[in-house]
């Protein structure tokens, strides 16, 4: 049987936040592929959600869709409506940087620019803004700060970004993307190339980081997406399968196929 | 078999140590204050290189330049903007013939579209044809390069909310930055020794000329007029040219894979 996919379903009851973010009726191709198949949902404000599957299941394209990060490479194309706080992004209208301005993203692999920590941070800050040099020394501060970065490199500001260990330098990648002040930060797989440690930094940022920001993670780590999300998307071949509260997709799940994967039947 | 790979390797150092030694045998008796200072000699009389380095150098800056920024937005249209578009093959496919071409018909070249109409040589068609060379190897060097940058840096560029002649200029150049310079320090290094694209173009001049719209002597026309002449004198001076030559060639190789070796560090 296939999943009922109206948007009502796929608003977990428990959740009476408003909405930040709506999926209506996404399909997305690559070429002629179709890699994701009339995806409807809706994203709370100020909480976790996480997006699990297999690989290839298309949660990390669903999450490229929200900055529309895809159109860097042709021939990818999305139909169908994402709306963030109502708004259609997916309109041709749609001002692209400012999108990604209000939409942060964290990669897989910590991307440091190739420039000082310093800089790092007052690069994005500076496309939008003009502050002058102890307000953006402020932003430095309070970005680092934020990403629990601060007390490990405020003696060296100025050396690269690039001497940093893997863990920092994702890290410094959260902190270069709340200093530009977004709403939605979207992580993919954000912990997956770091040592254990690094990952629990990681997952207690998250944490405190929902009280402001909308938080989007694609993650592979089960145990990772019941730690720190509220609501979890369960994705299979392109499609939305399920899409509950954290607890219930990992206790009592409604579909077989989530049930199969959780359990480590197949994924 | 790897005695067979050593001697083939000693071989092949062998003849750059016996043309590095004749050079520096020859070549330094001749180096003297004067060589720096003093203009090409008429046959017979003392004198030095001054006019052909000053017409060396002169031509190769403008050929810099000139070449270098065609050269690198040429690069970066194909590694960026244009990177999956038809014309980016078209464009590289052409820019390696015009890598490979030989040196004389780029001369020719230049002598139909500049020499001939303006009815003489001057040093400016000699840039223009050493800038013609420069072209096609900033081209693929900064191509390459920019290509060597990892997509995952654009998108966290663009991720910010940069467009994307900022996620060019401030995180692509500048990640691949040490390359794109050693391939425009390599450009350098082959045209400082070229000869055949000048002798149609800049010709040579006996004296002091820094008007860049008549003859101008260089270095290695200079070498090859009087390495070919009876004169003692003048076969010194080529010799000492070609020591110069040679180790401003070799300064700028050793430049050039001291930045790129940094690069790895990192």
């Amino acid at each position: 049987m296939k999943p009922m996919l109206s948007t009502e379903l796929n608003t977990p009851e428990a959740v009476v936040d408003k909405a930040k973010i709506e999926v209506k009726n996404l399909n997305f191709y690559y070429g002629q592929s179709k890699a994701l198949k009339d995806i409807s949902l809706s994203l709370p404000e100020r909480s976790v959600t996480a997006f699990i599957g297999p690989s290839g299941c298309g949660k990390s394209t669903l999450l490229r869709v929200f900055n529309r990060i895809y159109e860097l490479y042709p021939k990818q194309s999305a139909e169908g409506q994402v709306l963030l706080d109502g708004h259609n992004i997916l309109d041709r209208s749609q001002d692209l940087n400012l999108l990604r301005t209000k939409i942060g993203m964290v990669f897989q692999k910590p991307t440091p620019f190739p420039m000082s920590i310093y800089e790092n941070i007052a690069f994005g800050v500076r496309l939008y803004e003009k502050i002058s040099k102890s307000e953006m020394d402020g932003r430095v501060e309070q970005a680092l700060k934020r990403a629990a970065l601060w007390t490990e490199v405020k003696d060296k500001l100025n050396a690269s970004g690039l001497s940093l260990s893997g863990g920092q330098q994702q890290r410094l990648c959260i902190a270069r993307t709340v200093a530009v002040k977004p709403e939605v930060i979207l992580l993919d797989e954000p912990a997956s190339a770091l040592d254990p440690l690094s990952t629990a930094k990681i997952e207690e940022l998250i944490d405190e980081l929902q009280a402001d920001y909308t938080i989007v993670i694609v993650t592979h780590n089960m145990q990772q997406a019941a730690r720190v999300s509220r609501q979890t998307a369960f994705m299979y071949l392109g499609e939305l399968v399920e899409f509950d509260r954290t607890e219930k997709i990992f206790t009592s799940p409604r579909e077989k196929r989530t049930q199969d994967y959780i359990t480590g039947r197949f994924g | 078999m790897m005695t067979l790979c050593v001697v083939a390797a000693g071989i092949g150092l062998a003849w750059l140590a016996l043309i590095l030694g004749a050079l520096v045998y020859k070549g330094l008796s001749g180096v003297s204050l004067a060589v720096f200072t003093e203009m090409t000699p008429p046959p017979g009389d003392a004198g030095g290189l001054l006019n052909a380095i000053y017409g060396s150098v002169v031509m190769t800056i403008i050929a810099v330049i000139v070449g270098t920024p065609i050269g690198v937005l040429a690069g970066t249209y194909m590694a960026e903007y244009g990177r999956f578009s038809k014309l980016t093959t078209i464009v590289r496919f052409i820019n390696d013939i015009l890598l490979s071409a030989p040196s004389i018909i780029i001369g020719l070249f230049v002598y139909e579209l500049m020499v001939r109409p303006m009815g003489h040589f001057s040093a400016i068609a000699g840039a223009v044809a050493l800038a013609i060379l420069v072209i096609p190897v900033v081209v693929r060097t900064t191509e390459d390069m920019l290509n060597l940058v990892p997509n995952a840096l654009r998108e966290a560029g663009t991720a910010i909310g940069a467009p994307r002649w900022v996620v060019i200029k401030s995180v692509a150049y500048r990640a691949a930055l040490s390359g794109i310079v050693t391939g425009i320090l390599l450009a350098i290094a082959r045209i400082s020794g070229e000869t055949a694209p000048l002798l149609f173009t800049a010709l040579n001049n006996q004296f002091w000329s820094s008007n860049l719209n008549a003859p101008m002597a260089s270095l290695p026309v200079t070498i090859f007029q009087f390495a070919l002449s009876p004169y003692e004198e003048w076969q010194q001076l080529a010799w000492t040219g070609a020591l110069i030559i040679t180790l401003t060639v070799l300064g700028l190789s050793i430049f050039a894979r001291s930045l790129t070796g940094r690069r790895e560090d990192r």
